[in-house]
């Protein structure tokens, strides 16, 4: 990297966290609950939650920002990829309880990853800056499907229906959109 | 060193949380050998972060804040994620299995007990078996733990994954000189001979 890193606007955002994660500091918490709580409702009803639903799960998950903001990890992942992870697993123990009542699986994305290498410390945060510019920049159909993946909890063969195109070119299209991102990135790591 | 890997729409789904339980079980699993992979996963949640940050806002209940941070100020519960398989590499510890069975001669098969539309196990082959022949119907993921299997798009060794694109004609051969165990999840294939009633008894 060369000059001074820029500034993401999710610095703030991650500053909020680690005030919360020091001294419980509540008026840092309503700041990222008034950003946060309604992107996450948002999200979870473009996943085909109801409001009630969606409200609920977007409550606890700004519960999760507030209980674990002591786990953030800048240097691993930015404010917004960190809080969507918190949300996606809820999500997903939630659609597993509605179906296992008497169980609780633990979420594979919860395994303890091994520590970030040095030279990836600053990129966390310059990273979700970047994927976020980089996603602009991505023809209309990669985007599609990138975002059906996202929005939707659908096999890979229901988008192919969705899309009116055929699963190979579903997955040929994501693939590009990810080398896309990945080459974006490239030259911060 | 691992060699074969999931498909970037795999690594995307499991990323955005949508994959069936059974299939991101072997995709974890995989990720528990595989930095490259974790770090495809890692760009994929910046991506869920970055589509979070430009959705439009939808608001909340007028209380929300309030009760959650009256809820905040509660002792957290205890959340227990008892070990149940520890000879078992990655998130597979926390799983949850029935019976082993043995399917065909030189086959065992012990169901992972999963939720949601996809269904997985661990197979143990013994050296020299092949894999049930079978067909696709959806996506279908092996991961190897142990021993090493042939098929013809090469040799999968612990922590690869096999995620095939279509049929495949030719089922995998084990050539390792201990059994090879896998865990394989799919969202449903059909298989012949031994394993047919199999899944019949399974009641798939
Ligand atoms: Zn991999």
């Amino acid at each position: 990297m060369t000059g001074a890193p820029r500034m993401s606007p999710d610095v703030g955002h991650a500053a909020l966290i680690q005030a919360v994660a020091s001294h419980a500091d509540r008026q840092a918490f309503a700041e990222l609950f008034r950003h946060y709580a309604p992107r996450v409702k948002a999200w979870l009803m473009r996943s085909g939650a109801a409001a009630g639903a969606a409200e609920e799960l977007a409550q606890e998950t700004m519960l999760m920002v507030w209980r674990k903001a002591s786990l953030f990890d800048g240097a691993r992942a930015g404010p917004s990829t960190w809080i969507f992870t918190i949300a996606r697993n809820l999500r997903i123990d939630r659609i597993r309880r509605e179906r296992h009542p008497e169980e609780l699986m633990p979420d594979p994305a919860d395994e303890p990853e091994e520590p970030p290498q040095a030279d990836r410390l600053l990129s966390a945060m310059e990273r979700e800056d970047r994927v976020r510019q980089a996603m602009g920049t991505l023809s209309a159909e990669q985007a599609d499907v990138v975002r059906l993946a996202f929005f939707q909890d659908k096999p890979h063969s229901e988008i192919e229906r969705d899309l009116g195109i055929p699963l190979g070119t579903v997955k040929s299209r994501l693939r590009l959109a990810m080398s896309r991102l990945r080459s974006a990135l490239e030259d911060l790591c | 060193m691992i060699n074969h890997h999931p498909s970037d729409a795999t690594l995307t789904s499991y990323a955005a949380g949508t994959l069936p339980e059974a299939l991101g079980l072997v995709t974890a699993t995989h990720l528990s050998f595989c930095p490259a992979c974790r770090d495809a996963v890692a760009l994929a949640e910046a991506v869920g972060g970055s589509m979070l940050e430009d959705l439009a806002p939808v608001a909340m209940a007028d209380d929300a804040l309030v009760q959650v941070l009256a809820r905040g100020d509660m002792p957290e519960p205890p959340v227990m994620t008892p070990v149940r398989e520890a000879k078992l590499p990655g998130p597979l510890k926390y799983c949850s299995f029935g019976r082993s069975w043995l399917v065909a001669p030189g086959l065992r098969w012990r169901p992972l007990r999963t939720s949601g539309r996809a269904w997985g196990g661990l197979l143990v082959a013994q050296p020299g078996r092949r894999f049930p022949r079978h067909a696709h119907t959806g996506l279908e993921l092996t991961c190897v733990l142990r021993g090493s299997f042939v098929d013809a798009n090469g040799r999968y060794g612990a922590g690869d994954l096999a995620e095939p694109e279509g049929d495949h004609d030719d089922p995998p051969s084990i050539d390792s000189d201990e059994p090879c165990v896998c865990v394989i999840a799919s969202e449903g294939f059909r298989l012949g001979g031994a394993f047919g009633l199999l899944q019949r008894m399974i009641g798939l």
